[in-house]
């Protein structure tokens, strides 16, 4: 949600109801006024794309209405853009349909489609989740490639703590609507101060044969949004929870320049 | 001896696949002359790409879809010389968990007469010990008997996860295939049906095929495991070697693909390229269009699955397949 109100889509019947969102320091416009230079993926990739329109469609569209190329112009680009993003036999290519694409293929295109707007910032909804582990990997490698080559910003939203660690610099954790804590990720890996992202680490499985302890689960479940507990959201699931989370939201609190959080009890303190 | 549980040879399964009046028949080697034996209170992971065949293979040993060549046998019994009456005692002891809970459970029924409908079913007691025997099982699962007469659509995904497992559990099957069962959860939840199906296991008279393509999780879950690609076993044996030395290409690019949670690991390029396409299945080994380590042998011959070390890799390099040299090589 937080990203379709940066991205100014956020659906209908739910509206901004306060803040502001900040594009290179200048305030940004209401909804409708689109950004140009933002661009979101998302998670189930094929949905996401029209069946009825053929991927080159797709692309010649957006290039025509972001960068104004039509005709010939727009589908070289198009081709380019597929072969970027690991698409070969870009030209044929363009005349499918999403069907004709597997989940990874589908991905792809949707990135590339992002890069016809020439973004700034990319925001990459969990763009790995619904995919196997090999396609994940390369998915991944090429969101790392495109972020170095084209300077964007990119916002990536994940479960998997794996995945953002591969991408990001620093990392929010947020838990019923709330930024529970933000650090540099290898902060946040080593040192989590909130007792939920202690937790969120704890219950990540890994492939490392040493380490051979089944992930540990957080009891209970998240709550429902129209019924949060009182005070810390989080105090009926947590083992360091107090009468004073229970009473009172906690102000964020600075641990160190860039490292903030929202609790009373931090796990490093 | 008595025979295993469950016991697969030569499994194989072809779809034939309709391209256009005059098109040719194509067809499709969904599972691949797969032997597989599990034994009472064994567990076994099947893990694989989309694609690979996993899901067919669940299907086959439940009698769900017939083999197209080979046999399954479950506790020494053909499915293919079962009759009626003996499929009905079969899948009483037998039962799938499968992906989706939401298209799993009837939306129009509440989750206690769900949960209690194999007992009616299988005709093993009457509407009020079925209901009784449906609380008690959902509390072992984790969930509160006051859930009964919720609707799936009031509960959450871990929830209703939960509900599928509890009705596949209710009558005590000896057997059951979990097919993508925690896939999609997030990592909290997964982590808690990981704990409770941990815990299930060791009160219950249960053996289990987990299928999976996620390999952080199923070495939490299963003693056992086996790799498939495009139908075939590549490679399988105990979770600990297979782990600390995957002699398969395959087993070893799959595991390097899983991202971890190191922030140190950035710009790993991926370890193999492309997907598995179902159209390179001609001859030699199916593997080898996305091998690095392919040679020519690997175009000519189809790998036999053979005794490498602790566990049993069907490909023709396997003993050169020591961590140091596959670094060497891969570096080269």
């Amino acid at each position: 949600m937080t990203c379709y109100a940066i991205a100014r889509i956020l659906p209908r019947g739910v509206a901004q109801t306060g803040g502001t969102v900040a594009f290179n320091w200048e305030p940004q416009g209401p909804a409708k006024e689109a950004q140009p230079r933002t661009a979101m993926i998302f998670q189930d990739s094929t949905s996401s794309l029209n069946p009825v329109h053929t991927i080159g469609h797709y692309l010649e569209s957006s290039l025509y209405r972001h960068q104004g190329l039509r005709g010939n112009d727009a589908r070289l680009e198009a081709m380019r853009l597929l072969e970027r993003v690991g698409i070969d036999q870009a030209k044929s290519r363009l005349r499918c349909y999403p069907h004709q694409f597997s989940g990874g293929m589908n991905q792809r295109v949707m990135i590339a489609h992002a890069l016809s707007v020439k973004p700034a910032l990319l925001i990459a909804d969990e763009p790995t989740t619904a995919l196997d582990v090999t396609t994940q990997a390369q998915i991944l490698y090429l969101l790392e490639e495109l972020k170095s080559e084209t300077g964007m910003a990119l916002l990536i939203v994940s479960h998997d703590l794996g995945v953002i660690s591969r991408l990001a610099d620093r990392a929010a954790v947020m838990y019923c609507g709330k930024i529970v804590e933000t650090a540099p990720i290898d902060v946040l890996v080593e040192r989590a101060a909130h007792p939920y992202a202690h937790a969120l680490i704890d219950c990540m499985p890994t492939v490392d044969p040493k380490d051979m302890e089944p992930p540990t689960p957080i009891p209970g479940s998240v709550p429902l949004l129209n019924n949060l507990p009182s005070g810390c959201h989080f105090h009926p699931r947590c083992p360091r929870a107090t009468q004073e989370c229970e009473a009172r939201f906690p102000e964020v609190a600075s641990i160190s320049a860039d490292h903030q959080a929202a609790c009373y009890h931090p796990v490093h303190a | 001896m008595t025979p295993p549980l469950l016991e697969a040879t030569d499994l194989t399964k072809v779809f034939r696949l309709k391209s256009g009046l005059f098109g040719k028949r194509a067809s499709h080697t969904a599972v691949n002359a797969v032997n597989l034996e599990l034994a009472h209170r064994e567990r076994i992971g099947v893990v694989g790409e989309s694609g690979s065949g996993k899901s067919t293979l669940g299907r086959l040993l439940l009698g769900l879809t017939p083999p197209t060549l080979g046999e399954v046998r479950y506790k020494g019994k053909s499915h293919a010389q079962r009759r009626s009456r003996d499929w009905m005692a079969f899948r009483k002891q037998t039962s799938l968990v499968q992906q989706s809970p939401q298209a799993a459970l009837n939306p129009q029924m509440s989750v206690g007469n769900q949960v209690a409908e194999p007992v009616l079913v299988h005709k093993v007691g009457n509407r009020n010990e079925a209901l009784a025997r449906a609380a008690a099982i959902l509390e072992r699962v984790g969930l509160s008997s006051g859930l009964m007469n919720r609707f799936p659509h009031q509960l959450s995904g871990g929830q209703r996860q939960r509900v599928v497992m509890a009705r596949a559990l209710i009558l005590e099957p000896e057997l059951v295939i979990f097919d993508e069962a925690v896939s999609a959860l997030d990592v909290s939840v997964q982590a808690q049906v990981v704990a409770q199906l941990r815990s299930l296991w060791q009160e219950l008279d249960l053996a289990y095929v987990f299928i999976t393509h996620d390999l952080r999780i199923v070495r939490h879950v299963v003693d056992r495991i086996a790799v498939m690609y495009l139908g075939r076993i590549l490679e399988t044996g105990d979770i600990k070697s297979v782990y600390e030395w995957p002699r398969h290409p395959y087993t070893r690019a799959l595991l390097a693909s899983v991202p971890t949670m190191d922030p140190r690991i950035r710009n790993v390029r991926p370890p193999i390229q492309g997907e598995l396409d179902i159209a390179k299945l001609s001859q030699g080994c199916a593997f080898r269009s996305r091998c690095p380590f392919a040679i020519d042998k690997c175009a000519a011959e189809i790998p036999p699955l053979r005794e490498v070390g602790n566990q049993q890799v069907a490909c023709h390099r396997a003993e050169e397949m020591t961590p140091a040299a596959t670094a060497q090589m891969e570096t080269a």
